[in-house]
């Protein structure tokens, strides 16, 4: 090999040396940039992006008339601090300012500002709630406030303070609990959320999809200049409209008092829930004024328990409002001729053991429709150790009874029927005879809550059907008003019993109120009534839990006008048989639509006079604070 | 001898060569933009225009000087560059750790990237001169040893990096020059041995999180020392054996015996004298993770600045990794992330196929210059432009560890512009005068 041939060789050797390695670097850069290039992409954007929440309007509430909300969203601000703009000349006086502008201790504005965020290029909320005033202030002032940034935080306003607190519920800021169980339902830490009633049951519909806000950070966390382009707007929240009719829901209110118990107004045709009251009642504006901690524990540590719905979430033995539910088992069951008639002399012997009438003096001779109208216990005593335990049991549960009704509100209790098998199981003692009689009369075991027993009215109103009760009437576009979604009547059970039976157990529920117990009570001219007391033994010598139970009007062409009225007074409260005399004020208010001041006026009732100042005073309290 | 005419003068060397620097001021201008308030600081970009500038104007200067007068000029040009990089060596400023820069007023210089150039000129001249050739063993050495000075100057700045680009440079040029593979082999296996053996300890400690039992016994300074005296004796035998019965085989017994030794002992001496921060270089080069927000954080944000430029990248001024400032050095080492970043895989490919061009002209003037003084310079020009490109891209891609080499052209300052300008000049020389005087 000449010299010559060898240089070109050697040149040729490493022309391919350098373009082999020229290719090394140019494949490396295709598997870069082609072939990985995409997570390259996503992971430049991990580290240059933030995502900040954009949060959803919530939706408001309307009652069934949709012309004026119940809850609405009220603008609050809430105050941020970005540590690393404040001077740390300044820092002391700044944040001393602040605290005083704010209304807190210093002290706490430097426990929310530690020092190891004073680099921080990240807004620090430093209080919520804040007044517009306040907030004029600091925009006045901005030269003194480096740092200070506000942003909006709405809290929600329960227009209509009052007995809607238990259906309406309220809100409050997610815990770490509840996160663990919705982090997959798009709730994320600092998400607001129902925490009862409709605010709970309907969350997903009232809380909209919160938008996103991307921010572009520098390699010291500092917020660059951003494109909105990309920003991803909130869906707000759908409107709800509630089936509750306002008017009425404040008729029931006042008709109660200020009595531990509840009131429940339905459509049996439909199981559209116009009122439901339950009092004491709490205010859930305060958990959004700064004593809201204080506020809540004082509300958790009554001993009249406000923040339970006692119309859905109480039990109580149904007592004679138990009768209905015998008597249509009795009808039905054919045991026992109705005209056939029992002496009630006041007691009856059963066994060793004597079980008494509530009128100790007697009845005298009764059949079924006096037996019913007059509660005559001796005569059910009778009739209901005929029927058995067993079927007292069937009818009990016929009517819905030991089980929740499934309404749309959370924490509805189920109540109880007992049977032999259970009483042997848990007390390890046989079912008696006796346990039938006291079950007969509603006493004992059986448990049940002021819904259910709606709907045990429902179904006998009904003759035989009984809709889910429900709460929610319609879902509005909020922006729109469209109506998105409507809820319709849902067939809840359809009994067995023949329709004849239960137009008798109608008339004699009819008789209840005219030649009955609530004959004195139940004065109303506007409609017809049916229905059946109850006067419930609770342990108190003189006090006792007063039912009553019933619907109007008492015969209809149109079943959609009834409407079906529990009022349940806890024996608690001094005795005044305070239930039935509460329905006829709202049978009244609810046919003459009128308030229950003017309904009180149109009755004059008895009663009516010894309470006319005490309530006319608390009326008119009322009245200032509405 | 044939007229000078225009179409005697490479074109295409230049254009590429002037593209690549337009590109340069381009990015040096991109880096300078940031995001913050949307100013922009527009020092570097101006400096890199007048560095360009003055750098034409060397090239110029180069071409109007034959290299032929060059040669008489070599030696007493490395003679000076040495004494600048010792007073360097003591006078020098120091940045980012290392005594490189010899301050001339406001201005500064690195003579550690001038004396590329001069030592290839010098090399030239050893290679041409008295007893010509490189494929004895002695002259192989000597010309080694030409090499070496400067390079220990620089390793006491301490300067790695630039450092390693006299090797590329003296590999280049004693291969063109017919230097005998069995010699080139051996400088390879020995740098590339000396490394590894200085690195796997560490790499072992670090990543497998224990003492390497073997490696152990290897670099070790307890058994090492045995082992080394070992291979002393055995090295020494052979070589004996060689000059005494000039059998053959106990040349390779020699060849493969002191290659070993001189791994293990060039080893130690790196693991003496590298800092804990050079070893971190290759430990993240080996696996970023270990470190992710500190040693590991150039290369990491680099490797991902140009991965997330995709085949079009994001546009011009618009990658964000660079204008976030999560890239370091953008300007100057990381040159070519911000390019890849917002240019993508096209403008990548662009900047290789320039480099290639530049590249593989010099290889074809090197192979028809028409004196052999000519040819080796192109060789060293080449070599020198090849390693600092595979170098630097390679250590943006993260196939290569951080070194600190900048990208000829491309980087910001002024040292390694000139020097890369003068290494075109001098290319474009030779070509132009390759017909003869």
């Amino acid at each position: 090999m000449n010299g010559e041939q060898e240089a070109r060789a050697r040149a040729i050797a490493l022309a391919v040396f350098i373009s082999a390695a020229f290719f090394v670097l140019a494949s490396q850069l295709f598997f870069l940039q082609v072939i990985r290039g995409w997570e390259y992409k996503r992971q430049a954007r991990a580290v240059t992006r933030r995502e900040l929440p954009i949060p959803a309007q919530r939706g408001e509430i309307f009652d069934r008339r949709n012309d004026f909300p119940l809850v609405v969203n009220q603008d609050s601000f809430a105050v941020d601090l970005m540590p690393a703009e404040v001077p740390a000349a300044s820092r002391t006086q700044v944040l001393e300012r602040l605290a005083q502008v704010l209304g807190l201790p210093t002290e706490e504005v430097h426990k929310r500002v530690p020092e190891k965020y004073y680099h921080l290029y990240q807004p620090i909320e430093i209080k919520g709630g804040v007044a517009f005033e306040t907030i004029a202030y600091l925009a006045e002032h901005l030269s003194d406030f480096p740092g200070v940034t506000w942003h909006n935080k709405p809290i929600r306003n329960y227009l209509v303070p009052g007995s809607l607190a238990h259906l309406l519920g309220y809100v409050g800021d997610i815990t770490r609990e509840e996160i663990q169980i919705l982090y997959n339902q798009g709730y994320a830490f600092g998400s607001v959320l129902g925490k009862s009633g409709v605010e709970k049951q309907y969350d997903r519909l009232l809380r909209g999809k919160d938008g996103k806000r991307f921010q572009m950070v520098d390699v010291t966390e500092k917020y660059l200049a951003k494109r909105p382009d990309e920003d991803i707007p909130p869906e707000p929240g759908n409107n709800l409209v509630l089936t509750i009719d306002r008017r009425i829901q404040l008729l029931c209110e006042k008709a109660l008092g200020p009595r531990i118990g509840s009131v429940v107004v339905l459509k049996p045709s439909s199981g559209e829930v116009l009122a439901l009251v339950s009092y004491p009642y709490f205010d859930p504006n305060l958990f959004f004024t700064p004593a809201a901690t204080e506020e809540f524990n004082r509300l958790s540590l009554d001993p009249s328990f406000p923040f339970l719905n006692r119309a859905i979430q109480s039990v109580y033995p149904p007592a004679s409002a138990f009768k209905m539910v015998v008597s249509t088992a009795l009808v039905e069951e054919e045991a026992f001729p109705l005209t056939r008639k029992v002496l009630c002399t006041g007691q009856i012997q059963y066994g060793d053991r004597v079980f008494r009438c509530w009128r100790k003096t007697g009845h005298g001779p009764l059949d079924f429709f006096g037996g019913l109208a007059q509660s005559c216990d001796v005569y059910f005593y009778t009739v209901g150790d005929l029927l058995g335990v067993e079927r007292l049991s069937y009818y009990a549960r016929d009517f819905g009874l030991g089980q929740p009704t499934g309404i749309d509100l959370p924490g509805e209790v189920g109540g109880f029927v007992p049977t032999p098998e259970w009483k042997e199981k848990v007390h390890h003692m046989k079912w008696l005879g006796g346990d039938t009689l006291n079950m007969s009369i509603g006493q004992g075991y059986m448990a049940v809550s002021p819904l259910q027993m709606a709907n045990v009215v429902a179904l006998i109103a009904n003759e035989g059907r009984v809709y889910r009760p429900n709460v929610l009437l319609q879902v509005r576009d909020a922006a729109s008003g469209a109506v998105l979604q409507r809820a319709s009547p849902e067939l809840l059970h359809v009994s067995a019993v023949r329709r004849e039976t239960f137009q008798t157990v109608q008339q004699a529920m009819r008789q209840v109120i005219t030649e009955g117990t609530a004959n004195v009570v139940i004065t109303t001219k506007a409609v017809e009534v049916a229905g059946k007391t109850g006067t419930g033994e609770a342990g108190f010598e003189e006090q006792w839990h007063s039912w009553f139970a019933a619907y109007a009007p008492y015969q209809t062409e149109r079943p959609e006008e009834r409407v079906v009225v529990v009022v349940m007074v806890e024996a608690v409260n001094t005795w005044e048989w305070w239930a039935p005399k509460a329905a006829d004020v709202i049978f009244q208010g609810i046919f003459a639509k009128q308030t229950f001041e003017e309904a009180v006026e149109t009755l004059r009732p008895w009663w009516y006079l010894e309470e006319r100042r005490k309530e006319a005073a608390r009326v008119s309290t009322d009245e200032e604070i509405r | 001898m044939k007229r000078v005419t225009a179409l005697g003068f490479d074109f295409i060397l230049l254009a590429a060569a002037l593209l690549l620097l337009a590109f340069g001021i381009l990015f040096i201008y991109s880096s300078g933009v940031s995001v913050v308030g949307g100013r922009s600081s527009t020092g570097e970009f101006l400096k890199q225009l007048a560095w360009a500038g003055s750098g034409l104007l060397l090239l110029v200067g180069v071409i109007l000087v034959n290299h032929a007068r060059l040669r008489d000029l070599s030696v007493y040009l490395y003679g000076l560059m040495i004494l600048l990089l010792l007073l360097t060596r003591f006078v020098g400023r120091e940045v980012h750790g290392a005594r490189s820069w010899l301050g001339i007023g406001e201005f500064g210089i690195q003579p550690s990237e001038f004396a590329k150039i001069t030592t290839i000129l010098m090399l030239a001249v050893y290679l041409t001169g008295i007893g010509k050739g490189i494929r004895e063993l002695p002259r192989f050495l000597l010309g080694l040893a030409i090499v070496l000075l400067p390079v220990g100057l620089i390793l006491l700045q301490p300067d790695m990096g630039t450092a390693l680009v006299y090797f590329p440079i003296f590999l280049f040029m004693s291969f063109a020059a017919g230097a005998r593979m069995r010699h080139l082999a051996y400088l390879l296996s020995a740098g590339l041995g000396m490394v590894v053996l200085a690195v796997l300890p560490h790499y072992s400690l670090w990543l497998l999180g224990r003492e390497a039992g073997l490696l152990a016994a290897l670099t070790g300074f307890g058994l090492a020392r045995y082992i080394l005296a070992a291979l002393a004796v055995v090295t020494a035998l052979s070589a004996w054996g060689y000059w005494g019965f000039k059998r053959r085989y106990f040349y390779w017994i020699f060849y493969a015996v002191s290659l070993v030794f001189a791994c293990l002992t060039g080893a130690m001496l790196i693991n003496r004298v590298l800092k804990p921060y050079q070893i971190m270089r290759f430990i993240v080069f080996l696996d970023p993770q270990v470190d992710p927000q500190g040693a590991g954080w150039n290369l990491l944000q680099s490797v991902t600045a140009v991965g997330s430029g995709g085949f079009a990248g994001k546009g011009f001024l618009k990658g964000t990794q660079s204008h976030y400032q999560f890239l370091p050095q953008q300007s100057t080492d990381f040159i070519f992330s911000i390019l890849a970043e917002e240019w993508g895989f096209l403008g990548g490919l662009l900047v290789f196929a320039l480099f290639l061009v530049i590249l593989l002209r010099g290889i074809r003037i090197m192979y028809i210059a028409r004196d052999d003084y000519g040819m080796y310079v192109a060789a060293g020009v080449v070599g020198m432009i090849f390693f600092h490109v595979v170098i630097n891209i390679g250590m943006a891609m993260g196939i290569m560890p951080i070194t600190g080499i900048p990208l000829f052209f491309l980087s910001y300052g002024g040292s390694s512009l000139w020097t890369a300008l003068i290494g075109v000049g001098l290319l474009l020389d030779i070509y132009f005068r390759r017909y003869g005087h």
